[in-house]
């Protein structure tokens, strides 16, 4: 991981169960974290600051999680976006896929499954960052 | 959030009634084996659910509610299966289920529990954490301490929430709260006038009728544990939201040495102290709403102690400093606590040896002691002992033990109230956590900064069965082969899993094993103490040694050498997964599913009235299932597309048999069917078994066993006669099933196996009975099969000649080997008891058999 700067996650979930762990699970690996249960809140704050990697739940109430990844990767097609949802079908995975979500996670998931996608999103990230700079 | 009714909701009506319609062997079997497929469901989702508690998975509570309503239908359709099978004799169970699932929806719905809605009195044995919103947080804690730690505390039990809110609307005192905070926060009556007329209604008020059975109940179960002899109680508040968020220190009432007899009036006395002028004013300046107002209350046996004090897990001051603080003086803790009077400070290294780094000894004059009718009082200290420490050297480390682990148990720095008496027993009174977060913060290094001071040994390698963080040394069982050793906050290491372990999972800071499930048995424990564990690790008695200090992060996986206690110290400024609501809802459901109340189906209780779970259901509706298909009156039924066919054998038996489902190849004709064309799993394993060389010409078998032997099991045609009397040699079959009746001489066998390459589903159940000769012998061979079925791990139960073998639960390839054992001796010993004619031959014959087993297979 780059020493000196760390990678930007933001976090939206309307449990705030799931903010919790994962806030506090990832900043232990070195994240700078920020989370949201509100989806108006976390569309308020991408519009202000963009975020390396976005994970977010789908299913919401008032702007649901594809609209607001939709506008994620509208405004910063960089931006690595992870899906977790409870209500996983086909249709949605496909959908996420076609907006050019990263990975598709179905709850519950160990720690573990999301970290690994955290990690395949930062080598892509450093990948880019290389290709920027070459 | 739950919009639709589950399915029970829509059939429960439906299958009311007794079942009339003929009823085919088919059908039989495939509700048979729904109810297996079932069972198997519910298992995996139960312990998926636990799994979540291990804190190693990111779950929400649409989880929770989806997996409850899964589980709900799922256990539904499991009665209404057996009672297919069994003619809804099992009727009960529909309302053992409406029972808990009732229960379910409440808490899921966030209604109150009506179980627990009901409870005004309970001992402390039956209080923990799960309840805290019914007795407060102080009893909660305190009886953990002595229900889950095994710590000394006096006993005692609680008056809950439920209680407090009887006693107001009996009296009609909640309505002039209302009215009287109202008047306070519009500014017409001052918070002081408002108080006190509160505190006046509720000390004048009359405690209900039922509220008083119980308490008495309480009190004189209180009683048969002090010995009868005469004692005297502490009456002290637990009420909601105090210790928590909001620490509401010393303003609330606790009474001591109060004489039993007065406890109703001690009782109105803690819970008006709810309704003082300062306790009013600090929940309005804290936003402390007064509808959540409710106050729980402790009673518990007094003790009259030598010393008494306070002990802090941390330094609150100077938390860097790695001590623990204690805080004493002779007598009883009130003024220590309330800092009323100078008392001894003892500063203790946390570090496992509990060295005394500082102490600051004080002219003690004054201590507050208790009077033997009754009440406390301020006496005079012996002059001797006022300079004197109150606190031994030895005492300290034992207090310093204590506290850590229950710091380790509620994952934050503690704040103790204890008593020690004359005889050195340290009583615990109280603990609560000690608030010093913000101080803390700053001990915190940078968490990317571990790795680079602390060279890691492992990571990534096990499964996580119980998150948190320990620091502590090596303790290798492999090689001290005993738990002897065992020191408080070592992390235990082992090659697999043990239930030996339980013993000293309280005092363990962390357990590391090389092999083991996180769904296993020593997870549960781990669960229980919230010990950090990581099992399965493969590699951790080979790449740790014995004594090494090492820091265990079950929350990302990983050990690291040395002693990283900054980690520790991250999780205690974190905020606890266990505190979370959608933590202890699912803990909360899960005490309605997963324990298992059964154990004995011998037992009178084992019936529908007595479950409690949704395991306890599953349990009882898999053995009846076993049951039912067993004793099946097979002639009854209607045998649609399935017909007897005669199996072929080189031994002189013949079998009949049905086929439901593949339990023959497909090329096999009905004229001529051969033990090769038998597809059936545990069939082929019992042929195998019954018809190996040597077994059915065996010495015990006379001369002219085989013309006896035809002329005995010959079958009839099952349309032509009586059942009763012809066409015991039957089997029901598939492919993975087979129902072997066996009438072979004068003994009846019956085998009953279910095999496939779940071991979940496998069962094999045996059964004999009965012999031509006299009593006698036929028990003597009875011994001889209990002692073959035991070697091979059968659960075996013998009574008179009447032997009852049970197998589960095992692997495809074991199962098989049990069934062709079963052949084995239902050849060997089918005249064996002939032979039989004193004990010495039990022990000859099963000899023999293991001879000849071992021969014929080698």
């Amino acid at each position: 991981m780059d020493e000196t700067k760390q990678i930007t996650i933001l976090i939206l979930d309307d449990e705030p169960i799931v903010c919790k762990r994962l806030k506090s699970a990832l900043e232990r690996k070195g994240y700078h974290v920020e989370t949201f249960s509100k989806s108006s809140e976390a569309v308020a704050r991408i519009r202000e600051k963009t975020f390396e990697i976005v994970i977010t739940d789908l299913k919401m109430e008032g702007i649901d999680g594809m609209q607001f990844l939709t506008e994620v990767k509208q405004r910063s097609p960089k931006t690595e976006v992870i899906v977790i949802t409870g209500f996983a079908t086909m249709e949605t995975a496909k959908e996420s896929f076609r907006k050019g979500v990263l990975d598709f996670l179905a709850k519950p998931f160990k720690l573990g499954e999301i970290f690994q996608v955290i990690e395949k999103a930062e080598k892509k990230i450093q990948q880019t960052n290389q290709e920027v700079s070459e | 959030m739950i919009t639709h009714l589950p399915d029970w909701t829509r059939t429960i009506f439906r299958l009311g009634r007794p079942v009339r319609r003929p009823r085919s062997f088919s059908d039989l079997f495939s509700r048979f084996r729904k109810i297996l497929e079932s069972n198997n469901r519910i298992l995996d989702l139960m312990t998926g659910m636990g799994d979540k508690l291990s804190g190693d998975y990111i779950f929400d509570s649409q989880y929770i509610h989806s997996t409850c309503r899964e589980m709900g239908n799922l256990v539904y359709m499991l009665i209404q299966d057996l009672n297919y099978i069994a003619g809804n004799r099992y009727k009960a169970l529909n309302d053992a289920f409406r029972r808990i699932n009732t229960s379910i929806e409440d808490i899921l719905e966030g209604r109150p529990d009506t179980e627990e809605a009901s409870l005004y009195v309970l001992p402390h044995t039956k209080v923990n954490t799960d309840i805290e919103a019914v007795v407060g947080s102080k009893n909660a804690n305190i009886a953990e301490l002595k229900n889950i730690l095994g710590l000394k505390v006096p006993d005692g039990f609680a008056i809950t929430t439920n209680a407090f809110r009887l006693f107001l609307e009996y009296n009609g005192i909640d309505l002039e709260i209302k009215k009287n905070i109202e008047q306070w926060h519009k500014g017409q009556l001052s918070s002081a006038i408002a108080a006190s007329r509160i505190s006046r209604l509720i000390k004048q008020g009359r405690i209900p009728p039922r509220m008083k059975k119980q308490i008495t109940r309480a009190m004189q179960q209180l009683s048969v544990s002090a010995g009868n002899k005469k004692f005297f109680v502490a009456v002290r508040s637990s009420a909601l939201g105090e210790d928590g968020q909001f620490s509401f220190a010393g303003q609330y009432l606790s009474l001591l040495n109060e004489p039993r007899d007065n406890i109703f009036n001690s009782y109105k006395s803690v819970i008006a102290s709810i309704y003082t002028e300062t306790a009013m004013e600090y929940r309005k300046s804290t936003g402390f709403e007064e509808h959540e107002v409710a106050m729980a209350v402790i009673c518990m046996i007094m003790i009259s102690p030598k010393v008494s004090g306070v002990l802090y897990t941390m330094d609150p001051m100077k938390p860097e400093s790695k001590t623990l603080i204690i805080n004493a003086n002779w007598g009883l803790g009130a003024p220590v606590v309330a800092g009323e009077m100078r008392s001894d400070s003892f500063e203790i290294q946390r570090d496992s040896a509990h060295k005394i780094v500082g102490m600051n000894i004080v002219r003690k004059t004054h201590a507050l002691e208790t009077l033997p009718g009754g009440g406390v009082t301020i006496k005079e200290v012996d002059p001797d002992l006022q300079t004197k420490a109150c606190i031994k050297a030895e005492e300290a480390v034992r207090l310093a033990q204590a506290g850590l682990i229950i710091e380790r148990y509620f994952k934050q720095p503690q704040d103790i109230e204890f008593s020690i008496d004359r005889n050195g027993t340290i009583w615990f009174l109280q603990a609560r956590p000690l608030n010093i977060k913000e101080k803390m913060a700053k001990m915190v290094c940078d968490i990317r900064e571990i790795a680079k001071t602390y060279p890691v040994i492992f990571s990534g390698k096990g499964l996580v069965a119980q998150s948190g963080v320990a620091t502590g040394k090596v303790f290798m069982y492999k090689k001290h082969e005993s738990l002897d050793e065992f020191s408080q906050g070592d992390i235990l290491v082992a090659e697999q899993t043990s239930p030996i372990f339980a013993q000293i999972a309280r005092n363990a800071a962390g357990i590391i094993t090389d092999i083991g499930s996180p769904t296993g048995h020593m997870a549960t424990i781990a669960r229980e103490f919230r010990v950090p564990t990581i099992v399965d690790t493969q590699v951790a008695t080979s790449m740790l040694s014995d004594g090494q200090q090492i820091t265990l992060d079950a929350d990302a996986n990983v050990v690291y050498d040395g002693n990283a206690d900054a980690l520790c110290y991250y999780e205690f400024t974190d905020e606890h997964f266990e505190q979370t609501a959608e933590y202890r809802l699912l803990k909360r459901v899960l005490k309605k599913i997963s324990p298992l109340n059964f154990v004995d189906p011998e037992d009178k209780k084992f019936s529908p009235k007595y479950c409690r779970t949704f395991h306890d259901i599953t349990r009882f509706v898999h053995e009846k299932a076993v049951e039912e298909l067993i004793n099946l009156n097979y002639y009854d039924l209607k045998h649609d597309n399935s017909k007897a066919v005669k199996l072929d054998l080189h031994i002189p038996l013949d079998l009949m048999l049905i086929d439901v489902g593949g339990g023959l190849e497909d090329k096999a004709t009905d004229n001529n069917i051969t033990q090769e064309n038998i597809v059936s799993i545990p069939l082929k394993a019992f042929l195998k078994g019954l018809t190996k060389e040597g077994m059915w010409c065996s010495e015990p078998m006379s001369v002219d066993f085989g013309s006896f032997m035809s002329s005995l099991t010959r079958t009839f045609s099952s349309h032509l006669a009586n059942p009763k009397d012809i066409g015991r040699n039957l089997v029901i079959m598939s492919e993975n099933y087979a129902n072997i009746s066996l009438r072979l001489g004068y003994h009846f066998n019956m085998v009953d196996a279910y095999m496939s390459d779940n071991h979940n589903d496998n069962y094999a159940y045996f059964r004999f009975f009965g012999g031509v000769t006299d009593v006698r012998r036929r028990s003597r061979r009875v011994s001889f099969i209990s002692e073959v079925l035991a070697e091979h791990n059968f659960r075996v139960e013998q009574k008179g000649d009447l032997i009852v073998a049970r197998i589960k639960k095992i692997s495809r390839a074991k199962m098989e080997e049990s069934m062709t054992v079963i052949g084995q001796l239902v050849a060997f010993t089918r005249q064996l008891d002939v032979k039989m004619i004193n004990d010495n031959y039990v022990a000859k014959y099963i000899d023999d058999f293991w001879a000849m087993t071992k021969h014929s297979s080698g």
